[in-house]
């Protein structure tokens, strides 16, 4: 059999390939995980039930049932049983290893592409809504900002993409909304793994203020500008973690 | 356009928000009833009653309604500090697709440690209606908490005497708005643009101004505004040349 052949049928058979519990589990895992280690999911959590797990991510119950197994194994998650039972997150006493091990399977181009597509979607809706932000509008994100703590680098994740939807959602396009949404539960806490550091946590906040003078001032392009520029800054980051990654690992 | 005419045009948009005004207020004495005969000891006895009241209208197309309920006031509930008992209506697709949609309970999440907590007291549909203690029309705003859609919310204060017990309300997707209310403004010479306290274009006979952008300084360049008196706080409808 010529060779093109084979080839195109391998990989017409991969496209068709049925997702099949074992993948779909994986991903739900991965999900979760890079949640739970990012601190997005903070310790001490309880996680929604199998059911409504399975229904949230649109598998059935016993793929997220799976996933729990997985994450239990791992001692991301313990499983309590009877009144106020349920999966709890477990405190990760070391994230290094974990997180190193997540960026070493990620190549560069893969990780600067989620950035791209993210920078694509937040800078667009920041500009957006720099032409539809009212001065209510404004103070209600000024005193978002201002409740944000970042001393921690899970609350300061979890803050980023509270500001990002906040933002997305006065561009008035649900879509965009949606979009946002999506892209965050696909990658969102590996994206600002540079939060570790104490500095880029700090530069957020700076960066918040800054978006919202621009939205208060009606600048599209300040809007923009900024919002780019600043997921610009947590890919290289990101990139930086990768390569240490990459480094403690050979 | 005469005042006159602007005029029956505002009577039209009144029109289109009465009805889930009326459904609201029709609520009101029901569920006083229940909180003053102790459904407010417990959120578990609060809920039946208010999903008896709401999820009728759920069902029913011709009210427009895609999501509803009662929002506690803090402190109100034995059990809990906050409570939102709010349904979504058959044609509401938030976390469903449309084939398998029914009328279901918001699923909320009241621990105030969890990262999913929402303190809804911060929100333009609690904050001003609470504030005013009158009907409040919100939006139009993506609504991500309840309906994943663009959105306009009434909702209105329930009170015993000066004090505020919460909020019962209504979502409306701002399509659906477009489509009940555009063909009653269309026809009429110049512009016609219904707004929100905020300047918040809610629907433009301009097919080219768009819902959600901010109309600003309309008043000053030779336009008309007049307040529609809906029983709430103002909305206004624009004429412009």
């Amino acid at each position: 059999m010529p060779e093109t052949i084979r080839a195109r049928g391998a990989a017409r058979a991969a496209v068709f390939a049925p997702l099949d519990g074992a993948g779909r589990a994986a991903l739900v895992e991965q999900r979760l995980a890079d949640a739970i280690i990012l601190g997005v999911l903070p310790s001490g959590e309880r996680l929604p039930s199998e059911a409504e797990l399975a229904r949230r991510f649109g598998v059935a119950t016993v793929t997220a049932r799976e996933a729990l197994e997985s994450l239990r194994d791992r001692g991301l998650v313990e499983t309590r049983r009877g009144r106020g039972g349920g999966s709890f997150v477990q405190p990760v006493r070391d994230h290094r290893p974990l997180v190193d091990l997540r960026l070493r399977e990620l190549s560069r181009v893969e990780l600067r592409d989620m950035g791209v597509h993210y920078a694509a979607l937040a800078s667009a809706a920041a500009e957006l809504a720099a032409e539809r932000t009212t001065e209510d509008d404004v103070e209600g994100l000024s005193r978002l900002v201002a409740s944000f703590d970042v001393s921690e680098e899970g609350a300061a994740r979890r803050a980023e993409s509270t500001f990002r939807l906040e933002v997305a959602a006065l561009s008035q396009s649900a879509r965009l909304v949606r979009e946002h949404v999506r892209l965050q539960a696909e990658f969102g806490p590996l994206l600002w793994v540079g939060f570790r550091e104490a500095v880029h946590r700090e530069r957020a906040l700076d960066h918040y203020r800054a978006v919202i003078g621009h939205l208060a001032s009606g600048d599209r392009d300040g809007a923009r500008g900024t919002t780019l520029a600043h997921i610009q800054e947590a890919v290289e980051a990101l990139i930086d973690e990768k390569v240490a990654a990459d480094r403690r690992g050979s | 356009m005469t005042t006159q005419l602007i005029g029956s045009r505002a009577d039209a948009v009144a029109a289109v928000f009465a009805p889930v005004l009326r459904l609201l207020e029709g609520w009101r004495h029901p569920l006083a009833a229940a909180l003053a005969a102790g459904a407010g000891e417990r959120s578990a006895l609060l809920d039946p009653a208010v999903e008896r009241l709401v999820t009728p209208a759920l069902s029913d197309r011709s009210t427009l309604v895609v999501g509803a309920g009662f929002i506690a006031a803090p402190g109100l509930l034995g059990d809990v500090p906050l409570h939102l008992a709010w349904w979504l209506g058959k044609f509401n697709t938030l976390g469903a697709p449309p084939a398998e949609a029914q009328v279901r309970r918001l699923p909320a999440v009241e621990d105030p440690s969890s990262e999913d907590f929402h303190d809804y007291t911060f929100m333009e549909w609690w904050r001003v209606p609470a504030e005013t203690r009158l009907p409040h029309l919100t939006g139009p705003y993506v609504d991500y908490l309840c309906t994943d859609d663009y959105t306009l919310t009434l909702t209105v204060p329930v009170t015993r005497g000066d004090e505020l017990l919460g909020l019962l309300g209504a979502d409306l997707y701002v399509r659906e708005i477009e489509a009940a209310l555009l063909p009653a403004l269309t026809g009429a010479p110049g512009v016609l643009t219904l707004v929100n306290r905020s300047g918040r274009v809610i629907l433009s006979t301009d097919p080219h101004r768009p819902s959600g952008v901010l109309l600003r300084n309309a008043a000053g360049s030779g336009a008309t505004a007049l307040p529609v008196e809906w029983g709430g706080t103002p909305l206004t409808l624009v004429a412009e040349a």
